[in-house]
């Protein structure tokens, strides 16, 4: 005699329920608006869209954002393995509010972020007005922006690469020590390897949050096109004007961009030792 | 010499993890640092390596001075627990870095590093990564690593710890032939005697921060000097008896001390004899060896190629068994031996002989003594008057609160003369209370801390610090309060019935010994739980176990409904009285009914307060 | 063989994210690679202006200079511009936004600028015409078929008259306003102040929307907000040529002209672009630059030149802000004193 199954009992073996739940709550959240932006994008045709992409200032606002994203990564890159080094190797006082300070980017509002450097590095800033005279003034340029975003992600790359650094037991340089080799010979030849995974995906999430960064960029860059405008302000720019295809043809760009930076980092993330 | 190291000294804080250690390991010699974890033995080959500073003394690496260097000139080779090889790396990358550092050009550095591969017995496995190879040949990447540059000297930190049984004794073949081959230098760090015995050229076993005996494998294992390396190397039976006449007396045993024990007339000597020097027969031995007596077997456990024997023999007067350890309620003595499996069943009731033996040295007994620098004598003439009989030595703690005057040591010395403590040392401190002690017991294990409650106990109650200090002791401490009586006669153990109380018997018991003076168990009932068997019983065991210790006793054991009371008329006829403590889980010193506090602060003689176990 | 391939294809997907970020960043820094060939980078002039200026400069003004200059050096020049309220314009100066030239809509601006040290003090006087570019009356502008009979300033005090009017603080074209308000009060009244602050008072009773710009006043305009609103003869003008007026356009008896200040802000001026920008500026008073001017709705300086647009409207009496001594004082006394202190104060704005 068979036990009778109840038809509850079935459910809560099947996964069908819940997938077919998540995706109902995705799909207003996620699924859908990301769907709209291709579909808007391509409203007009290919033609319409490649044309949209070839305005000088979208192509501008590309590049320049590309540009931005790598030169924040690289500088970074080197300043985050430097301070998880510092952090993870030294005991010193005040260490444990420096790792809070160090992390605070993540808490503070990009705006605010971008206000903040306004103040400083402005001409009417408290160092800013010192340079004045020199002629010199980061806000407004380039410079401006890497400044910004340097700011917002440093977080990011610190978070990738110190974990690693903690795991590393003290034993591994000491052995490198003592064959011979002097701290600088030690970290680039013995640590700096075990951190290739770290500072590969401290870089591709750098790199992304860059490339997305809006609420600092937008107070320092003063959004002048061909200048310092990135690809997120020339989105806003261009929908506040009405060219909404215009917008929509970058926007569909920078989504297709991320999700090829996650899927790699997502594939290197799970296999960080692979001998490569 | 290719190391020398000279009193060196390593503090962490207040701790000192390595206590004055000199030795000496000559060119090609293999010495293996044997010692419990803790012991310092780590600390003192990093040491050598440069990766721990040192606080004091001198390190030498084939002649020259490395004490301040740091680690990359010194030229040593380090191996690991955790292999710690680099992991980015192949196997022939990891040998060759020492190589690459020194830009030793790369056809040398291949054919050096084939070399290795070969000494190690990884020909072929260049070019693996060390996810691709076990536990054990990791270790040899790690061991060519080291080699590959030709250090002056190989140290290894519990290379073999990590791995399974077999690969250890793989490795430790594999090690003993390369360090033969090469005749490197080499200090060994572990804690695994068997590791010893098979690599060391000569031994040294540490403990505790301090270098107790170094020597050859056979000598330290036969012919131990102390009690910690004998029971480290090996196991065995350690019975203690008395010096007169220039012998050690176990009972109707006389043996010769050999010249380098220091022995003193009176003072106990400690007889030591392996398993495996153990005679049993079933008619009386003709030979001259030493015969304890007629045992009888209680317990046989199989163990592989060998039998194990327990047996019990009858107590040996004038003598008591160190280890292995006595349980509660034992009179005689417990020996352990082992026999071949294959050989016959001993008889019942054996004749147990020796066929080989080693007399130890004796540590006395070392007494703390805290003195405030003014007020009365009393716990300087209470220790002076334990001292003489247990030969003890001595030190004085001056103990002044925050600024001490210029003179306060010399105050202090004068003072012990007076108690006539001539041979103490003075030391002084001004931290806590209790921290200075913990200082002082960090550089010497006491047996007994003495220090004063407070004058007025009678009234006023004891001093905070007092009370919490005694919370939190591990070792037995005498406070004395207004009177020190000049001579112990008569000491009252105050047992509580059940587990707690054994430590009381046992340190009270040996005390009682030491003075040669007589014992009373008391043993207040609570009157609503009526007569009770089992407290009974353990009375009747703690004066079994003192009787062991041939020290007389009486047992007193009666209803009172204020267990305080009772302990304090009963004290007035005695010299000294010994409590329990209660451990630092349990707060409850402080509550005003507590036992312990009442009879700390309304008795006028001296009272031991033993540590929880 | 097959484990060759593996092997391969093994290694080209562990250095595919590599390759991609290579790819990208190529891609990144395309333009600015100095390879052969390569056409090289154009100038940029960074030029801020007020609110209605911005068709005229987008479609008339930058144009006609990038043909010229192209004509005479051979270089492309590329223009970076942003159109707001004159207020909001000289904050942004303030701010530091890197601009090489500013029209301003009223001279107290340039005057504020060269208070907060951005330009030195009276520079623009030096230029042709003490720095103005080109001038424009204020008119008023009336629904399609003037239902309220509007005539005259007077007109706008009646009640029910609904006023859309910009904002003071960051509007220039505000600032006109009140002074033409007042102006019109006290000139037709025998200068008497009370009448200009009575007129004043009477108006802005039946103010009944504010927007940030004279640019955005219009769009509120027309939107449906208000009757009436007071603004740039030209932003209507421009329309009405392309017969895209909505409504009617009624000329005061008095009314002030506004005369709009150049300014050149030297500290953001770099050695590499001092060239163009002084002969962009210098291009604005060319006579080119002045007749696109007249033709977009703005009254040229050169009064010769006015007569080419039929659509200038007749004003009997057109004073301007030097009929009350200059700015400074206006400001301090009409707008600050007088429509501030004490018209809104009573209307407890």
């Amino acid at each position: 005699m068979n036990p009778p199954v109840s038809v509850t009992t079935r459910r809560l073996h099947s996964p069908v329920f819940p997938v077919s739940m998540l995706v109902l709550v995705l799909l207003p959240l996620l699924l859908l608006p990301l769907a709209a932006v291709f579909i808007f994008a391509f409203r007009g045709g290919a033609v319409a869209f490649l044309a949209a992409l070839k305005a000088p200032d979208a192509q501008f606002a590309l590049r320049f954002s590309i540009v931005m994203a790598f030169a924040t990564a690289a500088v970074n890159a080197v300043i985050g393995t430097f301070a998880a080094y510092v952090l993870s190797k030294y005991s010193f006082r005040g260490k444990r509010p420096l790792n809070i300070v160090v992390n605070l980017p993540v808490a503070i509002p990009t705006v605010v972020v971008g206000t903040s450097l306004l103040l400083l590095w402005g001409p009417i800033g408290l160092l800013g007005r010192l340079l004045e005279p020199l002629g010199l003034q980061p806000m407004f340029t380039p410079a401006g922006v890497l400044l910004a975003h340097l700011f917002v992600t440093f977080p990011y790359m610190l978070g990738a690469v110190k974990p690693l650094l903690d795991e590393l037991e003290t034993t591994y340089e000491e052995a490198a020590y003592t064959i011979g080799a002097s701290r600088w010979q030690t970290f680039w030849h013995v640590i700096l390897p075990a951190l290739r995974g770290g500072i590969f995906s401290g870089t591709l999430l750098t790199f992304a949050h860059s490339l997305g960064e809006f609420g600092a960029t937008v107070m320092v860059s003063g959004n002048l096109r061909l200048r310092t405008q990135t690809a997120p302000l020339y989105i806003f720019a261009q929908f506040e004007a009405g060219n909404i295809a215009g917008a929509n043809a970058v926007a569909a760009v920078l989504a297709v961009l991320s999700f090829v930076i996650f899927f790699f980092l997502l594939r290197y993330a799970v296999r960080p030792t692979r001998a490569s | 010499m290719s190391i020398v190291l000279a009193n060196v000294t390593k503090r962490y804080g207040s701790q000192t993890v390595v206590k004055n250690v000199s030795l000496e390991i000559g060119e090609g010699g293999l010495f293996v640092l044997l010692g419990a974890s803790g012991s310092g033995k780590s600390t003192v080959l990093r040491m050598i390596a440069g990766l721990t500073t040192c606080d004091e003394g001198r390190i030498l690496i084939k002649g020259r001075d490395v004490t301040h260097l740091a680690p990359q000139p010194r030229g040593t080779g380090l191996v690991f627990q955790n292999y710690s090889i680099f992991r980015h790396m192949t196997v022939a990358e990891n040998i060759e870095f020492g190589l690459k550092i020194r830009k030793v050009a790369s056809v040398q550095r291949a054919k050096r590093r084939d070399e290795l591969l070969e000494l190690v017995g990884l020909t072929g496995y260049g070019d693996r990564y060390p996810h691709q190879i076990s536990g054990g040949q990791q270790q040899r990447v790690a061991l060519a690593r080291a080699l590959a540059y030709e250090p002056s000297v190989l140290l290894l930190d519990e290379p073999l710890g990590a791995l399974d049984v077999k690969i250890r004794a793989q490795l430790r073949r594999s090690l003993k032939e390369i360090q033969r081959r090469l005749r490197v230098t080499t200090l060994l760090v572990t804690h695994d005697q068997e590791e010893a015995y098979e690599l060391a050229d000569r031994i040294g076993v540490m403990d505790r921060g301090t270098l107790l005996e170094v020597g050859v494998p056979e000598e330290l294992y036969h012919r131990p000097r102390t009690l910690y390396v004998a029971s480290f190397l090996g196991g065995g039976t350690v019975l203690a008896g008395r010096v007169a006449n220039g012998l050690a007396h176990f009972g109707p045993l006389s043996l010769p001390i050999p010249a380098e024990v220091p022995h003193e007339e009176g003072a106990s000597a400690e007889l030591l004899f392996r398993p495996e020097h153990v005679i049993l027969s079933s008619d009386p031995p003709a030979s001259n060896g030493p015969v304890l007596g007629k045992g009888r077997v209680v317990e046989q456990t199989f163990s592989g190629a060998a039998r194990r024997l327990r047996l019990h023999l009858p107590h040996l007067p004038s003598t008591r068994q160190v280890s292995p350890a006595v349980a509660f309620g034992e009179q005689g003595i417990v020996i352990e031996t082992s026999i071949p499996a294959s050989a016959p069943a001993p008889a019942d009731e054996p004749w147990v002989s020796l066929r080989n033996w080693a007399i130890l040295g004796q540590a006395p007994p070392r007494l703390l003594v805290i003195d405030t620098g003014s007020g009365p004598l009393t716990s300087l003439h209470t220790a002076s008057a334990l001292a003489g009989p247990m030969r003890a030595s001595v030190i004085v703690l001056g103990y002044a609160r925050g600024d001490a005057p210029e003179d306060f040591r010399d105050t202090v010395a004068h003072r012990a003369q007076s108690a006539e403590l001539n041979e103490a040392e003075v030391h002084i401190g001004t931290s806590d209370l209790p921290i200075q002690i913990a200082t002082e017991s960090a550089n010497t294990l006491f047996d007994f801390i003495i220090l004063s409650g407070n004058p007025g106990a009678a009234k006023a109650g004891l001093k905070p610090d007092v009370v919490s200090f005694l919370e939190g002791a591990d070792t037995p401490v005498i406070v004395v309060a207004a009177e020190a009586p000049k001579r112990f006669e008569r000491i009252l153990i105050c047992t509580r019935a059940g587990e707690p109380g054994k430590n009381d018997i046992r340190i009270g018991g040996r005390l009682a010994r030491h003075l040669g003076a007589q014992v009373t168990l008391l043993h207040i009932q609570q009157p609503e739980l009526g007569e009770q068997p089992l407290a009974r019983r353990h009375l009747e065991m703690a004066s079994a176990t003192l009787s062991g210790l041939e020290v007389q006793n009486t047992i007193r054991t009666y209803p009172d409904p204020s267990p305080a009371e009772a302990i304090l008329r009963e004290a007035a006829k005695h010299d000294l009285i010994v409590v329990g403590g209660h451990g630092p889980e349990v707060q409850s010193l402080f509550s005003r009914d507590d036992i312990t506090l009442q009879v700390l602060m309304r008795v006028p003689c001296p009272v031991l307060v033993v540590p929880a176990e | 063989m097959v484990f060759k391939r593996k092997a391969l294809l093994r290694r080209v997907r562990a250095l595919a994210p590599i390759l991609f970020l290579g790819v990208l960043l190529l891609y990144g820094l395309w333009p600015w690679l100095p390879l052969p060939g390569r056409p090289p980078q154009p100038q940029t002039v960074v030029f801020y202006g007020f609110s209605i200026l911005g068709e005229v400069m987008n479609k008339g003004i930058f144009p006609a200079f990038q043909k010229e200059w192209a004509a005479r050096t051979g270089q492309r020049v590329e223009f970076i511009s942003s159109f707001s309220g004159s207020g909001t314009v000289r904050n942004q100066l303030i701010m530091g936004v890197p601009a090489h030239l500013a029209l301003l809509s009223l001279e107290l601006d340039a005057q504020q600028l060269a208070q907060a040290r951005v330009i030195p003090p009276e520079s623009w006087r030096k230029l042709p015409h003490q720095g103005v570019v080109n001038r424009t009356p204020f008119v008023i502008l009336v629904r399609q078929g003037n239902t309220r009979g509007v005539r005259d300033f007077a007109d706008l005090t009646r009640p029910g008259v609904g006023l859309v009017h910009p904002d003071p603080l960051t509007s220039g074209g505000a600032n006109w306003a009140i002074v033409a308000e007042y102006g019109a009060g006290t000139r037709q009244n025998g200068g008497r102040p009370e009448a200009g602050r009575q007129l004043l008072a009477g108006i802005w009773a039946n103010v009944v929307a504010q927007a940030g710009s004279a640019r955005a006043g219009r769009t509120q305009f027309e939107n449906g907000f208000g009757d009436a609103l007071i603004t740039y003869e030209q932003e209507l003008l421009y329309d009405l040529g392309r017969g895209k007026l909505k409504g009617e356009i009624i000329y005061p008896h008095s009314t002030i002209q506004s005369e709009h200040t150049l300014v050149v802000v030297g500290r953001n001026v770099g050695p590499r672009d001092r060239q163009v920008v002084e002969a962009f500026r210098d291009f604005l008073w060319s006579e080119q630059a002045q007749k696109i001017f007249v033709e977009y709705g703005y009254r040229s300086v050169d009064e010769g030149l006015n007569a080419t647009n039929p659509h200038f409207g007749k004003i009997s009496d057109l004073f301007s802000i030097a009929d009350f001594g200059g700015w400074t004082k206006a400001k301090k006394e009409i707008v600050d004193g007088i429509w501030k202190k004490q018209v809104l104060a009573k209307l407890k704005r």
